[in-house]
């Protein structure tokens, strides 16, 4: 297995796609930090539940470029093929399942990580020029960190999970982005002691972060945390399932 | 290399079903060690889904696939036993060459010194670090080629491994072949290019609509080419009438 998860880090760091989604993410994470801190008054910077929000876009950002990074990770071998020398080589498909699991986690880790720095730090900057004083405590940003990342981790074996399931590079990748971009956004302003559940919800709650308005009432980050493995587990044992059934033409 | 009293393939019965196509319908043939196998057939006439349930990449609807005397799936290390070229182009273009043979090796257990061998082998050394988008089709039929020995197989099951290659490539892959089945390796080239074949193999197996129509030895038959041309256009032929 150690070997296999080696395979699928070396696989994730040599092709052009997976060395610019980093570069996307980062584009992306300041962009829209920055037109949170332009676009609020002041008197609403204030307030921590509103920090709390724009320093938080760094989970929400992290989240789905870990998950794309498990599904390209997948429906990247499909799409060209290498899908073919993978399995003659590990014909226990459901190995390679793991290994992409396991080695997007340790990729969704660190990108959430680095969203999360990266938002804090253009948050803080952000803040200070407009004058406002950042009112999070040592703890908030412990959290926001640390969820961000371990958020991002498992989003990236969801992806993976749904990947293997959808197949559809293109598909798996719009999935994604239109559920946690606007289908959660849209929910979690609407119904959101329904929508505090679904598993967007459930990273920022880790992390703390508040995503949108009227979700203050977030799931406390324990049970963020567990129903986000929760997914994990069932959207990578789906995409194993579907993967071993199916035969590769 | 194998047993020698065991068959390293033997397709028992190979039958698939595609909703309403059959694409394979109860095919049966054994190879022996050391022999180079033509498969021939019309376009369509089910190769391709063959070769996939011989490796375990398709289920089979019907009947059995054995390699080196096992299930594909139920290999311990697989491609130490088995090497397989299926498409010319199963590579992500934006990865170099090196580094899609260092990701298999890594996944069969086989050292970097044995990428860099393959490498040597098929004569991309000096291109092994560009992107495969920067390939020829013929370089990438090498690289292909390179990926199915890096677990030292003694079978090979080629699928068009010809198609794409100069005429220096194809004398090469001829050579390499006649050397890989001297020292007891076995190997199944599928192709439609019948001139190609017959200098190079020891057999062949026809295939039309699915169905076995003919297994041939090269030496019971006449030694021209144009016999083995004969033989397959008046074979497909009944077979499709």
């Amino acid at each position: 297995m150690k070997a296999l998860f080696r395979a699928e880090l070396l696989k994730q760091r040599t092709t052009r796609t997976m060395l610019q989604l980093p570069l996307w993410m980062v584009g992306l994470v300041v962009l829209v930090v920055l037109l949170h801190v332009v676009g609020f008054s002041v008197h609403d910077l204030g307030s921590r539940d509103y920090q709390l929000k724009v320093f938080g876009w760094g989970t929400g950002v992290g989240s789905l470029f870990a998950a794309l990074l498990g599904a390209l990770s997948i429906t990247g071998e499909i799409r060209h093929g290498t899908i073919r020398p993978t399995f003659l080589a590990t014909p226990r498909r459901e190995r390679v399942i793991a290994a992409k699991v396991a080695a997007s986690a340790f990729g969704g880790l660190a990108l959430g990580l680095l969203a999360e720095a990266l938002a804090a730090a253009v948050s803080s900057a952000g803040l200070a020029v407009r004058g406002v004083h950042v009112a999070l405590s040592g703890g908030d940003f412990v959290q926001l960190l640390a969820g961000g990342a371990v958020g991002a981790a498992l989003w990236a074996a969801i992806g993976t999970g749904i990947g293997a399931v959808v197949r559809n590079q293109v598909g798996a990748v719009v999935g994604l982005c239109v559920w946690l971009l606007v289908i959660e956004t849209s929910l979690i302003g609407s119904v959101s002691s329904v929508a505090k559940f679904a598993p967007g919800a459930s990273a920022g709650a880790l992390a703390g972060a508040i995503q949108a308005q009227g979700a203050t009432n977030l799931l406390a980050p324990a049970l963020g945390a567990l129903l986000l493995v929760v997914y994990a587990s069932l959207a990578t044992a789906a995409g194993s399932i579907a993967i071993t059934r199916r035969d590769v033409t | 290399m194998t047993d020698q009293s065991h068959p390293v393939v033997s397709a028992r019965g190979l039958t698939k079903r595609y909703r309403d196509v059959l694409a394979a319908d109860g095919v049966e043939f054994e190879l022996e060690p050391g022999t180079i196998t033509g498969f021939l057939g019309p376009n369509g006439a089910g190769k391709t889904t063959i070769l996939r349930m011989l490796l375990g990449l398709v289920q089979p609807t019907v009947g059995e696939a054995l390699v080196v005397g096992h299930r594909y799936l139920e290999l311990e290390q697989p491609a130490r036993r088995v090497g397989a070229v299926l498409e010319s182009d199963d590579f992500d273009p934006g990865r170099s060459a090196r580094n899609h043979l260092r990701a298999l090796a890594l996944a069969i257990g086989a050292s970097r010194g044995r990428v860099q061998e393959m490498l040597e082998l098929v004569e991309l050394e000096a291109s092994a670090n560009r992107l495969v988008r920067t390939y020829s089709l013929g370089m990438r039929q090498r690289l292909g080629l390179a990926a199915a020995l890096l677990g030292e197989p003694e079978l090979l099951l080629l699928d068009e491994p010809a198609n794409g290659l100069d005429p220096a490539g194809v004398h090469w892959l001829r050579g390499f072949l006649r050397r890989f089945a001297d020292q007891g390796g076995t190997v199944l080239i599928a192709s439609h290019v019948l001139a190609e074949i017959a200098q190079t193999v020891d057999q062949v197996v026809i295939i039309d609509g699915g169905r076995l129509i003919a297994t041939v030895r090269l030496d019971e038959l006449a030694d021209s080419p144009h016999s083995l041309e004969g033989l397959y256009l008046e074979l497909t032929a009944k077979a499709s009438a």
